[in-house]
């Protein structure tokens, strides 16, 4: 009988795993009675098979759980809320530093998604986004935001939207339309005078176009005031955002009759004919007044298009480049051309190698890297609170008995730790509400974000924001649901049984805790590594003096000489010049070579600055000389160029003065034949003009006597009072223009806004990788007091045989160095990885030393030790008579 | 009167004929030797239990044995109530069949 082989384990498994736990013993008999029943009377196969038959025919309804269990459930469950609340208010100090943290670790995630958030909603509210591209013109090697107008500047209103009307007359095309931004790449200007109201004003971001209809098609305003059909009707008219209107108008500005209002500006008269809402902060484009008129200042305009449904739009990229001579001939007939391209709107704000685009790029690396931090500090929150309510439930091992003794079954127990540690999480909603209610605009303020409050109100947020909670409440109480719904309640009584902790070095807590050190010593490391590289980026080198210089837009020579001039009266000057300004953002590049040379270089990028502003910046030209003996023009490059061209020729740099060089060589002309040559006149030390995001590439310096044009001009002055300074310059210069307003700024300070995004960013950072470190070592005293709580008879008997305290902490410690040192391992790789990804924005930046994680070890280690020992201490100092009397 | 369906009927009857031994593989075993038609255990045991809840039979875990693994078994044995509605059966097939000619 014995040696009867039994019946198909798995079957047999199965049928333990769904019949309800009252039947199975009978249902479990019978067929295992039936089996070797049959083994006797039909054979052993068809045994086996028929008690799989068997198996699978109760697989029914009536063998599961049974209904009638939902009425014990409902009192059950009222029960279970109540012993929740009272553990809570049982436990309040714990329970109130449990929540805090668990609110502040949930309202940095909630941050981190509202602005990944933001970012990934660019554009996409839009109409028919889907359907609408940007153009951009492929010359070069570089791919420009802007489509430039037939002979740039020198243009009609007619032959401006030649571009646009041919775009429309495509099939599939529904409209088009260009914008020029005044303060974008193909116009320049910043700020103007506008009179409205019979007030003069100081207006910066217009947007210009002579395609009024278009746009408004295109990029629908919300209209507060007038509406989109009655709008840009005819020419010379202008729209205002909502803000402007309360400028010009006062904060009642909807009773003020603004409609039909003059508006000057270059003084023209322009009809406002609308007030629309300020366009929201995830669009790609920006603007306060939307200005109509019969042609555009600029260079070139973003051209928009607007296609018809399921329209192929590489086909009317591909018409475009075939007919391109029609409605652009020049540019047909430039070697450099290399053809449009089409960007679809919702991809603008991710692509980042467009030059002169409207507003700042998503940085990918910081996105990766913020969802990254947004995952460590969930994996923090949710390992703590993992921890934490392991040690909670330690100590209502006999409640959970008791309920046990009293029937509870295994899955009752579990469900009701479940519903607690869901319970106890839930509390954190209205904090965490809270928290981000009165944190984001002070992190919009302070990291110059532009995160959507309306986000924080949405049904979706609010869905997000319970998911996080309920499966953190699900993971804190999975573990302690799981282990404690199946002991038996023999264990659940003795304690004895149960915390024998240092027995096995990786059971499920300690494997927790390297996670967290992991985390903590990879955070600690990035951060140190984010501070390195500011502070490298803040105190390098970048070969100009930049303290003591201002500057400010002038357009014009004959105005620049006046101001010159003027101020030359003054000792305080030491050098008024024009024409390079550091800190410039990349714009167009060009091909170049040695004249008889084949290998053609294609970084170089041109400024015409006269010598005063080498002066003002304190780098050295010797060659500039020349123009003080009475040359008026001549050409220099610098040491990174020289030296690249050197090399394509086989010689030293120095060697290079006075021979040929070629500017793109593939340019057709009628002078030159090829190319435009210059005479290398010297060399001037690298300095770094554009900022150090950028690698420095070539520099063409065409170096001139007396500028005829003029953009930006820098003054270098030495003087204790800068008010004074600025009023002197301010007076000379409105002496001299009238149009624009003057605005002066402090060249360091300018060299400083290009890092401001990188700075804000490693603030913020720095914040979450405090966030992330409290959170972690608050988890990490929790976890301590309960293996010290549990450890305490051992520590006792430690004492009592004359264990010193010193001995005693080193008992407690040494587990946590020991998973420390094998955190450290694990965290070195990641740590290294994230911050080269963060690294690759830089062309100049720190190496990334592996020493610095080993300290981020060591300190982490301190605090660790730190909080072991504070917690360990209580327990050290009891009585050891209290803790061994039972 | 409680309705009785045939398979119900005749396991009702097995389980009066069999007297504490009539459990879900008897049963089974049972109704096969006496109709010569294989019936599958869970179909005896939702039967059973359906019996159990009209109050017609009462039940009782008893009786380990080897071949069951040491689990007991839920032994069925008719109520008051399941007698009385077999008699009443009887009684009525039997007005039946006595008015029957070629049977008597």
């Amino acid at each position: 009988m014995k040696q009867l082989p039994k019946p198909p384990k798995w079957a047999d498994h199965f049928l333990q795993w769904f019949v309800d736990e009252k039947l199975l013993e009978e249902i479990q008999g019978d067929l295992h009675e039936a089996y070797y029943h049959r083994i006797k009377t039909e054979g052993l196969s068809k045994a086996r098979w028929k008690f799989v038959e068997d198996v699978f025919r109760f697989f029914r309804p009536y063998a599961f759980e049974k209904y009638s269990d939902t009425k014990q459930f409902l009192p059950m469950f009222t029960n279970y809320f109540k012993i929740a609340f009272r553990n809570i208010l049982h436990r309040k100090q714990f329970t109130a530093i449990n929540l805090l943290g668990l609110s502040i670790g949930i309202s940095a995630v909630l941050l981190i998604g509202m602005y990944l958030q933001n970012e990934w909603s660019y554009d996409q509210a839009t109409p028919d986004q889907a359907q609408i591209y940007r153009l951009s013109m492929h010359l070069r090697d570089q791919l420009y935001a802007p489509i430039s107008f037939e002979n740039y500047q020198q243009t009609s209103g007619i032959e401006q939207l030649r571009l646009v009307n041919f775009l429309e007359q495509q099939d599939g095309v529904e409209s088009a339309a260009h914008i020029v931004p005044s303060d974008s790449g193909v116009n320049g200007m910043q700020r103007a005078y506008v009179q409205v109201n019979n007030k003069k004003f100081i207006q910066e971001k217009f947007c210009f176009t002579n395609t009024g209809k278009e746009v408004l098609d295109i990029f629908p305003q919300q209209f507060l005031l007038g509406n989109s059909a009655a709008a840009f009707t005819d020419f010379n008219q202008v729209l205002l955002t909502e803000s402007m209107a309360a400028r010009y108008f006062g904060k009642q500005w909807a009773n003020e009759p603004i409609l039909g209002t003059p508006f000057i500006y270059d003084s023209l008269n322009y009809e406002i004919v609308g007030v629309v809402k300020d366009p929201p902060s995830n669009v790609h484009y920006d603007f306060n007044v939307l200005v109509y008129m019969p042609k555009v200042p600029g260079w070139g305009g973003y051209t928009y298009l607007k296609t018809i449904a399921n329209t192929d739009i590489l086909a009317i990229n591909e018409q475009l480049n075939k007919e391109i001579a029609v409605f652009l001939p020049s540019l047909s007939e430039n070697k450099l051309w290399k053809g449009f391209r089409s960007l679809a709107l919702t991809d603008i704000h991710f692509t980042n190698d467009h030059l002169y685009e409207l507003k700042p790029t998503a940085n990918k690396a910081y996105l990766k890297i913020f969802s990254i931090m947004a995952l460590v500090i969930l994996l923090i929150i949710w390992t703590n609170y993992t921890n934490l309510s392991i040690a909670m439930y330690a100590d209502r091992q006999k409640e959970l008995g008791m309920r046990k003794v009293m029937g509870a079954r295994g899955q009752d127990i579990s469900f009701q730790l479940l519903i607690e540690a869901i319970l106890l999480t839930l509390l954190c909603l209205p904090i965490v509400w809270i928290f981000l209610q009165i944190g984001v605009p002070r992190i919009n303020e302070l990291l110059g974000w532009e995160i959507n409050m309306d986000i924080l109100y949405s049904f979706q947020t609010f869905l997000i924001l319970l998911g996080i909670l309920g499966l953190t409440g699900l993971f804190s109480g999975l573990y302690p649901a799981l282990v404690y719904g199946q002991k038996s309640m023999v264990k659940l009584f003795g304690a004895t049984l149960t915390g024998k902790p240092g027995k096995k070095l990786f059971n499920f807590r300690n494997s927790l805790v390297t996670i967290q050190f992991t985390l903590l010593i990879g955070l600690l490391s990035v951060t140190w590594f984010i501070h390195q590289q500011m502070d490298y980026i803040n105190n390098k080198d970048l070969g100009f003096q930049k303290e003591g210089v201002v500057f400010f837009n002038m357009s014009g020579g004959e105005k620049y000489q006046q101001l010159k001039n003027e101020l030359a009266k003054f000792p305080e000057f030491e050098a008024i010049g024009t024409g390079i300004r550091p800190g410039a953002e990349m714009y167009n590049q060009l091909t170049y070579k040695m004249k008889g040379s084949d290998l053609t270089l294609n970084d170089g990028s041109t400024v015409y600055p006269d010598a005063d502003a080498f002066t003002a910046l304190g780098i050295d030209c010797p060659a500039c000389q020349a123009l003080k003996e009475g040359k008026k023009r001549i050409f220099v490059i610098n040491r990174t160029g020289a030296e690249k061209l050197a090399k394509s020729i086989n010689t030293t740099p120095e060697a290079l003065i006075g021979q040929t060089i070629v500017l793109e060589p593939e340019s057709e002309n009628e002078e030159n034949g090829f190319g435009y040559p210059y005479t290398i006149a010297g060399i001037v030390d690298d300095y770094k003009y554009f900022s150090l995001k950028y690698p420095t590439q070539t520099l063409f310096m065409h170096v001139i006597q007396r500028p005829n044009w003029t953009s930006e001009v820098l003054i270098k002055a030495k003087t204790d009072n800068w008010q004074k300074t600025i009023a002197k310059i301010e007076n000379a210069y409105k002496a001299v223009e009238k149009d624009t307003p003057f605005a002066i700024r402090f060249l360091d300070k300018h060299i400083e806004t290009l890092y401001v995004a990188e700075k804000q960013a490693s603030y913020f950072m720095a914040g979450l990788s405090l966030v992330a470190i409290i959170l972690a070592l608050m988890g990490l005293a929790g976890i301590v007091s309960y293996i010290a709580f549990n450890r305490q008879k051992e520590i006792g008997i430690r004492k009592v045989f004359g264990a010193s305290t010193r001995d005693i902490l080193w008992v407690m410690n040494k587990d946590f160095v020991l998973l420390m040192l094998i955190a450290i391992l694990i965290a070195a790789p990641f740590a290294i990885y994230l911050t080269k990804q963060w690294l690759t924005g830089f062309a100049y930046s720190i190496t990334v030393n592996p020493l610095i994680i080993l300290l981020s070890g060591g300190i982490s280690l301190i605090l660790v030790v730190f909080v072991v020992s504070i917690q360990s201490r209580k327990t050290i100092d009891k009585n050891p008579i209290d803790v061994l009397k039972y | 009167m409680a309705q009785l369906g045939y398979l119900e009927e005749t396991v009702l009857l097995l389980i009066l004929v069999m007297e504490e031994e009539a459990y879900g593989f008897t049963v089974s075993e049972a109704y096969k030797k006496h109709t010569g038609k294989s019936i599958s255990i869970s179909a005896i045991h939702t039967v059973l239990s359906r019996m159990e809840t009209k109050g017609l039979i009462e039940s009782e875990m008893t009786g380990a044995t080897e071949q069951r693994g040491g689990r007991r078994k839920r032994i069925f044995n008719s109520t008051n109530q399941g007698k009385e509605i077999v008699a009443e059966l009887k009684a009525a097939r039997q007005k039946l069949w006595d008015q029957i000619s070629f049977l008597s």
